[in-house]
């Protein structure tokens, strides 16, 4: 049972990563991202890569995950990231779709459909990680979420931050005040990516193997529900989004009802969720947060007076 | 490099094989364009909505026609069309109601999110009810192939390509000719406006969905001939007309037409000509598309639009 | 006082839990239920269920009866981690039947091999599968000994000089291309042309015109049977006029309600039917099979049902040898050394590996009858093809 469980408690992790990433792009910046599986897709590789064929250590190739994704997501970002709305929607959803189509033609690299395997387990302070020592897995993995937290937290509570937000509130207006919109979202953007590439490069390691059936767009949009649910623009939220979210996708399993629910009925129950939490409540659970300005401007008075 | 691999006879046949898959994206971009025009959304659930018809259009013509293949069947098969089209748009008027209409005013993430989560459902719904094995329905005639010369032309292409064209023109007809495509048009251009000049815009976006939904359901039908009808079958050819619908002009009735068919010649000639892999070859659509979005968002035949403030 | 009495009853209690005596014999099945493999994820259950009910109607093992746990795992690799943690973890199960793709089965093989679950899939043919462990194997006809079989059948049989190959970039197609392509040139023939396809994809005219023109006598088509449907019909359209040869996912009955007359003479490889003549293990249990289902059973499925009665088979006599307790590594050895059993899909010898030997059969499909003939069975021995009478 405890095994079952950690195995969850992992996924959690590696989603959480990835929501709190993209709650980055899309709650904090508004951005409508829906290729953040791509980066995830070449985070997972990159280690895959490295540590079979390029003989990396792991923490090289975690290095190395994240940073290629956010190169990626630097170079799709600067031409994309001026589309508003609804078409930055669409030309990453394509975005998404190429780069799964690229993974399984590019047989030389990622062996194609087959996907690589034989990826080793890391090696963490001496103690060697495999299928037993899987609590070592929930712990290592919470260091990371921990980190993208901290992470995310202390850019959100900056000045660039406060920019994400006012781009996301009035583009335009930022624009007039001499702000280059497009530079902040594309620093957004590369950051978001590189942290669903470490997201990835923690799945290459876990499942010891990867394939493109993994990171599809379904995927995509999975982790913009965790976002969402919990929401945007909220930390918090898309913790918790990500915690409810992945239960839901195992309750069959959980439950013992696999026999018993028709297959097609949790996926239903998911689209319905989906629905009806954008009728009735679209800021998502725990709602948006919003940096409170007064507080800030109390704070700058109490600082000059001193 | 390039074309001169190709003979003649070889063009000629991509070309011909492009026209045909390009009628079915024109078709399934025009539901997209008019939804858009009014309502700057993207409704991601219309290849799910014209898959739920073509199922219903299945069942119809098993019902009237039965098994075989008689002279009457081309008849039979034309009136479940009909049938298939007035089904997807009762289902797409009903999504509509259901699942957009809530969010008008809402931003642009909920109605998305919410468009996605009735894609699911129903592609999930259908599995659930017909099963995931593909329904075959037989050609409603010989589908002989026809050889002129080297180029191989099927009963079936041409079927496609007159239904399409016939379907396109009333379309036109409608929108630019009558009242109600008046209407629409005005609608289109300015809601607000519109609403104001005493047209009844819920009715008229309802319409819009109801017409945008049969065209895609045809489509449906007449692609199921060749590629069976299964619980899936909507949503990468319903992808793919996007990128034909923002190609040619989103909320451009006459770009939908002309993106449809210039993206399914692109997409032939591409991986024949230019040696693209057959596996990159959706990626043709999704680079077209991001090229677009990049050097003419407004597509071929759009218009600019400034953003106001 | 009352606090820590409570305390100790309740830790009690769980630990009490432990060590109740097993009621059942837990067995499992991982296979793709829903998403686009839902249906080959049906067939094989349906016949892993009617090897349930003989073996439990047969009192099961030891008077227990056995409890088969399904999960599914959507066909991807991270649905199937979880479904085989909640089978080894909660259900606590001694074997498997499973995964049906390769990326799920690479996945879950090294968790199945570290806990002593047996593993046996009938599907998954990649070539580092059952090199993962000893307690993995498979019953399936190795992609690669299929390969051997037909591109030298091909070659020095029907003496084909010319091939055009169209297949799809999935885990079972492009392996069976790749090697057929070898030997097949190996044994002296000529691929004209290579065309691909990606899964799911329906219109093949682009590839199928190209193949046209490189005027092949046959045209090779490893695939799932929802592809090669589309393919035969296409190349009737474009005119294309050639000998159409397949591989064992042309054993699929679904192909004749898909593809009708055009399924008719295709030539395709498969594991080889040795009882058809004696003792026609396989016919009764497609009869079985179709009286329950109103569907015949495809190559998967008749792998499935084998493997489940194999495993029972080992769980059986690992039960008898350690008198109501089962050694985990007992099951494996008995699977290792388990010689020529007769099963519905061929007389299987495990190797060493853990992959089935199996010899291979070539088959021709009857769309009149909606029916397979075999019309011979072949081995390699010395890299040179031998007929088994």
């Amino acid at each position: 049972m405890w095994n079952f469980l950690s195995l969850l408690v992992v996924y959690v992790e590696i989603y959480a990563i990835l929501a709190l990433s993209l709650n980055l792009i899309a709650g904090y910046t508004g951005l409508l991202s829906l290729c953040h599986a791509a980066f995830y897709a070449i985070g997972a590789y990159v280690t895959a890569v490295g540590m079979t064929a390029g003989g990396w250590n792991f923490w090289f190739a975690l290095l190395m995950s994240g940073i290629m994704a956010s190169i990626l997501g630097f170079f799709v970002g600067l031409p994309t990231l001026r589309l508003k709305g609804d078409y930055l929607a669409i030309a990453t959803l394509g975005f998404g779709e190429v780069v799964k189509n690229v993974i399984i033609n590019w047989d030389s690299l990622t062996r194609g459909p087959n996907g690589i395997n034989g990826v080793p387990a890391p090696v963490v302070f001496g103690i060697q990680f495999g299928f037993d020592t899987r609590f070592g897995y929930v712990l290592l993995y919470a260091v990371f979420v921990v980190l993208t937290y901290a992470v995310v937290w202390r850019v959100v509570h900056s000045r660039f931050g406060r920019a994400l937000e006012a781009i996301r509130e009035d583009e335009v207006v930022v624009g007039a005040m001499g702000i280059n919109a497009v530079k902040y979202k594309v620093v957004a953007f590369s950051l978001g990516a590189f942290f669903a590439g470490i997201a990835g490069s923690l799945w290459a390691i876990y499942n010891q193997s990867v394939a493109p059936q993994t990171f599809d767009f379904m995927l995509s949009v999975m982790i913009l529900c965790m976002v969402v649910l919990g929401g945007l623009g909220n930390s918090l939220g898309a913790l918790m989004g990500t915690v409810v979210l992945v239960l839901l996708s195992e309750a069959p399993r959980l439950t013992g009802l696999t026999s018993v629910v028709p297959a097609q009925f949790n996926q239903m129950f998911f689209g319905l969720l989906l629905i009806v939490v954008m009728i009735f409540r679209p800021q998502g659970v725990l709602g948006r947060k919003r940096i409170s300005y007064e507080n800030e401007v109390a704070r700058i008075l109490e600082r000059r007076s001193m | 490099m390039g074309l001169f691999h190709l003979s003649l006879a070889e063009m000629a046949q991509h070309l011909w094989n492009g026209i045909t898959v390009g009628s079915i994206y024109a078709l399934i971009a025009l539901g997209y364009t008019m939804v858009y025009g009014i309502l700057k959304f993207i409704n991601f659930a219309h290849g799910e909505i014209l898959m739920m018809g073509t199922y219903a259009g299945y069942f119809f013509y098993l019902a009237l026609n039965g098994d075989g293949v008689y002279p009457w069947s081309l008849w039979l098969f034309l009136i479940s069309m009909v049938g298939a089209m007035l089904v997807s748009a009762f289902v797409g008027i009903t999504v509509e109601r259901l699942a957009y209409r809530p969010l008008r005013s809402a931003p642009r993430l909920a109605p998305l999110l919410s468009a996605i989560g009735v894609s699911i459902i129903l592609s999930n719904l259908a599995a659930f009810l017909f099963g995931t094995k593909s329904k075959r329905l037989d050609y409603p005639f010989q589908n002989e192939t026809i050889l002129l010369g080297s180029l191989a032309i099927t009963p079936h292409q041409i079927l496609i390509v007159v239904a399409a064209v016939v379907l396109m023109v009333i379309l036109k007809v409608f929108v630019d000719y009558t009242k109600l495509g008046k209407a629409m048009r005005a609608t289109s251009q300015n809601i607000n406006v519109a609403k104001l000049m005493g047209i009844n815009t819920d009715f008229i976006i309802a319409l819009t969905f109801g017409v945008g939904s049969a065209l895609a359901a045809a489509a449906g039908m007449l692609v199921a001939l060749e590629i069976k009808i299964y619980p899936t079958m909507g949503t990468l050819a319903g992808l793919k007309a996007f990128v034909a619908a923002v190609f040619g002009g989103i909320g451009n009735i006459s770009g939908a037409m002309l993106g449809g068919i210039l993206l399914g010649i692109l997409e032939t000639f591409g991986v024949a000509a230019l040696g693209i892999p057959q596996g990159l070859r959706d990626t043709v659509a999704f680079t077209i598309l991001i090229l677009i979005l990049l050097f003419k968002p407004s597509g071929l035949l759009g218009k600019k639009e400034r953003e106001k403030v | 006082m009352k606090k820590f009495l409570l305390g100790l009853s309740m830790v009690l209690l769980v630990l009490g839990c432990g060590t109740k005596k097993p009621t059942e014999i837990p067995v499992g099945f991982i296979g793709p239920m829903t998403g686009d493999a839902a249906n080959y994820g049906k067939l094989s259950l349906q016949a892993v269920q009617i090897a349930l009910d003989e073996v439990n109607a047969e009192g099961g093992i030891g008077g227990l009866p056995v409890k088969l746990y399904v999960e599914d795992d959507e066909g991807k690799p991270e649905k199937a981690n979880a479904a085989f943690e909640k089978l080894y973890g909660v259900n606590r199960i001694y074997g498997f039947v499973g995964p049906m793709f390769s990326s799920c089965a690479l996945a879950i093989a090294p968790k199945a091999q570290a806990a002593k679950v047996v593993m046996i899939s009938q599907s998954a043919t990649h070539k580092d599968v059952t090199a993962k462990g000893d307690f993995i194997f498979r019953n399936v006809l190795s992609d690669q000994l299929q390969a051997e079989v037909f591109g030298r059948y091909v070659a020095e049989v029907l003496k084909i000089k010319t091939v055009a190959i169209l297949y799809i970039k999935n885990d079972y197609s492009q392996g069976l291309a790749m090697d057929f392509k070898r030997v097949y040139e190996q044994s002296g023939g000529k691929v004209v042309a290579e065309e691909t396809g990606v899964q799911g994809d329906k219109d093949f005219k682009t590839q199928l015109t190209k193949i046209k023109e490189a005027n092949p006598e046959a045209l090779y088509i490893p695939n799932y049977v929802a592809e090669m449907a589309q393919i035969l019909e296409q190349a009737k359209q474009l005119g294309l006029k050639v000998k159409i040869l397949s591989a064992d996912g042309f054993s699929n009955p679904e192909i004749f309600a898909l593809a009708k007359d055009l399924a008719d003479g295709v030539i395709f490889s498969n594991s080889a039917d040795e009882a058809s003549v004696k003792n026609p293990l396989r016919e009764n249990f497609i009869k079985v099979y179709r009286e329950k289902y109103e569907e015949d059973p495809d190559a998967f499925a008749l792998n499935a049902y084998d493997a489940f009665k194999v495993l029972v088979l080992a769980l059986k006599n690992a039960y008898q040898e350690g008198n109501g307790t089962i050694d985990r590594n007992k099951v494996r050895d008995f699977l290792l050394n388990l010689q020529n059993y007769a099963g519905v899909s061929g007389k299987i010898t495990f190797l060493p590996l853990g992959d089935a030997i199996k010899n291979v059969g070539i088959y021709v499909a009857n769309a009149k009858t909606k029916s397979y003939k075999q019309i011979a069975m072949y081995k390699i021995e010395n890299g040179k093809l031998v007929e088994v009478k």
